[in-house]
């Protein structure tokens, strides 16, 4: 019996008849082969090729609880306590944005903070948007051919949780041509200490439509009234997003993680590109203990284009890998991958960036990049690129820098009169903006251009660990 | 204004410069020449504060204060201003950003109130003019993507907002057409004033055709080994730095 997978089992029997979708026969055939494969690896180790620079004992030794969290928040969500819910929520907003937006606290739906153009479930400018559960229960042939079709098989022992006991997240359908005007938010609040929220989001864009999709992970303290002065709650988050990108569509994508540094995400996002497509993702990473990212883009069609850029800004002891791949299975494809990471204090990051070029995807133009700015001793980067190439009519490069300020950038300002503190603030604020002015969503970029600014100022270090 | 004493500086335990001494008046403006490695650039960047360089001996009393005691920002905001010879490409910072950053250190430093964005916006606008920049430049990166040119235009326009006290010009003609070097030298003369002074560092006496300078001296292997008019500048161009080498070889 294997101590770390048997409470995750031993839960998903006591809850499996409360899962939406029961009697969805393709969708039970998933479940019990994510069960099973879960089983079968188990919870990956550092023996994993994948996992080499990353332990997820912080994880597995805890014991988180699904279910009750999730049950318990959903009653704090309706109780009167909800108000300070309410003002925390306030506060995390993207200031001005309007959005689609699905919120769910501990991985329960929360209507009463959702709102979208139109009722939940019913198109509007050729957008459906809605939670993963009602549409397993009214309409689960709207996503019966996508959902799960673009995970990987072999997937680590995470997805195959998520693939066995995810219980909601959300849909959205575009249809042919759809070009909604606002993005959609999908808003994910972790709140109950020790809670465990298994999100599982898919996303399904029909030919020619264009879409901005916002996926967020926050945190807020649970039961504020009960203990006002308690450090933020440990909680876990096994999340997966998939996104089924059609001919000549655009998804604009972002993903943005700002939980507490006692939070733990282990987070997958797919996508599949058809002739013509173009995808971006942009991965904001500033928050979280422990922060897997797995990122798989299969360019599936002719000319299809993908951007991938992240940023990350770590401090105390956090945690942060970013696994990109990037399949080339078409010809006359190109893809750009830019990485750029802050790392202070203690901080860690693992970057490995996957470029797979299929026999057949002849001209495929592909660049990785990931630049690192190390502000402390202590703080660690294993930056590594892996590049298989199996077509001969291709270019590829990639790189990786790490490095510290550069002195000569700051000579010249303090020559123009700018003291040290100001001029390394200036230095490190300009390292991200590059990556920050690639967000398109005005709303979003102003926000994290003002929490980067704050972090990246010496005030924030001194009250910090 | 500025006085330099039997100053030796070093650069990873190489010595570089060896005894310069050098007094400049408020009003008058100096030009320094001498062949390639000769410690000119090492000279500008020891007054402007660049830390990887060490003074073994002398001093520097600039205004009455000890120039070598003070950090970089302090002399900036005293009044010295370095332009560059190799001026900085600084991605993701627009030169708008840093300039007003700039101006507003120095005013607070001096007790002046800090200017606001109209008012700023103004005055950058007024001295972009005066080097005939085109304002889309305020919004690109520092240096990023600068002509050769460019470049050292965009260092003159930092002193022309800057308005310093002692300006250190680094081969800030080298690399600019006919037309430019007139335009920068115009701005050089604007800041040129009874209160105010000037180091210019140049290869060509073309240059001081414009910036008309008080005294000329001829810095060789870190030393100042002559001063003179600005007819030395004339000789130079003339007869090159072969008599130098003659004279250092014709000493026992
Ligand atoms: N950081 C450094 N490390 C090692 N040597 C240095 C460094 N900086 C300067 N030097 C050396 O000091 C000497 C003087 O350099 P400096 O740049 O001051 O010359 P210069 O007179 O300005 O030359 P140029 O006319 O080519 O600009 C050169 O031999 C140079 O190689
Ligand atoms: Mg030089």
């Amino acid at each position: 019996m294997n101590p770390t997978t048997e409470p995750y089992l031993t839960q998903y029997q006591a809850r499996a008849d409360t899962l939406p979708g029961r009697r969805v026969n393709w969708l039970q055939a998933q479940r019990r082969a994510g069960l099973a494969r879960f089983t079968q690896v188990g919870f990956p180790t550092q023996r994993d090729e994948d996992w080499r620079y990353t332990t997820v004992k912080p994880i597995t030794v805890k014991k988180f609880h699904g279910l009750n969290a999730a049950a318990e928040s959903a009653e704090f969500a309706e109780s009167a306590e909800h108000a300070d819910l309410q003002a925390a929520l306030d506060a995390m907003q993207i200031k001005g944005l309007q959005s689609h937006r699905l919120v769910f606290v501990d991985g329960v739906f929360a209507a009463q903070w959702s709102h979208s153009q139109s009722a939940l479930g019913v198109p509007s400018e050729g957008v459906t948007v809605a939670p993963l559960a009602q549409v397993l229960e009214q309409n689960p042939h709207w996503i019966e051919q996508a959902f799960g079709s673009v995970k990987p098989d072999k997937a680590h022992g995470f997805t195959a949780l998520n693939n066995a006991y995810s219980q909601d997240g959300v849909v959205v359908l575009l249809a042919e041509n759809a070009r909604p005007t606002t993005p959609v938010e999908m808003l994910f609040v972790s709140c109950a200490p020790n809670g465990c929220a298994q999100p599982r989001n898919i996303i399904i864009a029909g030919a020619a439509s264009k879409v901005q999709l916002i996926e967020r992970y926050v945190s807020v303290n649970g039961k504020p009234a009960r203990d006002k002065n308690s450090a933020a709650a440990c909680t876990f988050t096994n999340s997966s997003t998939e996104i089924v990108v059609g001919e000549t569509a655009e998804v604009d994508y972002y993903l943005v993680q700002t939980q507490s540094q006692a939070a733990y995400h282990v987070c997958g996002v797919w996508a599949r590109q058809a002739r013509g497509s173009r995808f971006s993702c942009r991965t904001i990473t500033l928050g979280g203990a422990l922060v897997r990212n797995d990122l798989g883009v299969e360019l599936a069609g002719e000319q299809a284009h993908c951007d991938m850029f992240g940023l990350y800004h770590l401090s105390g002891a956090q945690h942060v890998d970013n696994h990109t791949t990037m399949l080339h299975c078409a010809e006359n494809c190109s893809s750009r991958e830019w990485y750029k990471g802050v790392l202070e204090q203690r901080s860690r990051a693992v970057f490995h960036g996957r470029i797979k070029v299929a026999p057949g995807a002849q001209k495929t133009n592909a660049a990785q990049t990931n630049n690192n700015l190390l502000l402390s001793a202590h703080a660690e980067i294993d930056s590594k690129p892996q590049l298989e190439i199996y077509a001969d009519d291709v270019q590829c490069s990639h790189g990786a820098t790490v490095g510290q300020l550069d002195a000569d950038a700051l000579f010249y300002l303090r020559a123009r009169g700018l003291d040290e503190a100001a001029a390394g603030e200036m230095l490190r604020v300009a390292f991200v903006n590059d990556v920050l002015n690639q967000i398109a969503i005005d709303e979003l970029k102003q926000t994290l251009e003002t929490m980067l600014a704050a972090r990246l100022t010496g005030n924030r270090l001194s009250s910090h660990p | 204004m500025l006085t330099i004493k039997n100053l030796h500086v070093s650069v990873d335990g190489k010595p570089i410069l060896n005894g310069i001494d050098l007094n400049i008046n408020a009003g008058e403006v100096h030009a320094i020449m001498g062949p390639n490695g000769s410690g000119k650039s090492t000279l500008a960047n020891v007054l402007a504060g660049r830390e990887h360089y060490q003074v073994t001996a002398g001093s520097v009393a600039y205004k009455g204060l000890d120039l070598l005691d003070m950090e970089p920002e302090i002399r900036a905001r005293e009044g010295v201003f370095l332009a560059f010879q190799y001026p900085v490409e600084i991605p993701g910072v627009t030169n708008l950003y840093l300039l007003k950053a700039s101006v507003n250190a120095i005013r607070k430093h001096n007790h002046v109130d800090e200017l606001n964005a109209v008012e700023f916006l103004k005055l950058i606008k007024e001295k972009v003019a005066l080097v005939e920049m085109h304002e889309d430049f305020l919004y690109r990166p520092i240096n990023e993507g600068f002509s050769g040119g460019e470049k050292k235009r965009n260092e003159i326009l930092q002193m022309l907002l800057l308005q310093p006290t002692l300006s250190i010009l680094d081969e800030t003609d080298s690399g600019l057409d006919i037309d430019a070097l007139k335009i920068v030298a115009k701005g050089v003369n604007t800041v040129r004033g009874d209160a105010r002074a000037m180091l210019v560092v140049t290869h060509y006496q073309r240059l001081l055709d414009y910036i008309v300078p008080d005294v000329v001296h001829v810095l060789h292997n870190g030393a100042i080994v002559r001063s003179g008019d600005k007819s030395l500048a004339l000789e130079l161009e003339r007869e090159g730095y072969g008599w130098i080498e003659a004279r250092a070889a014709a000493q026992p």
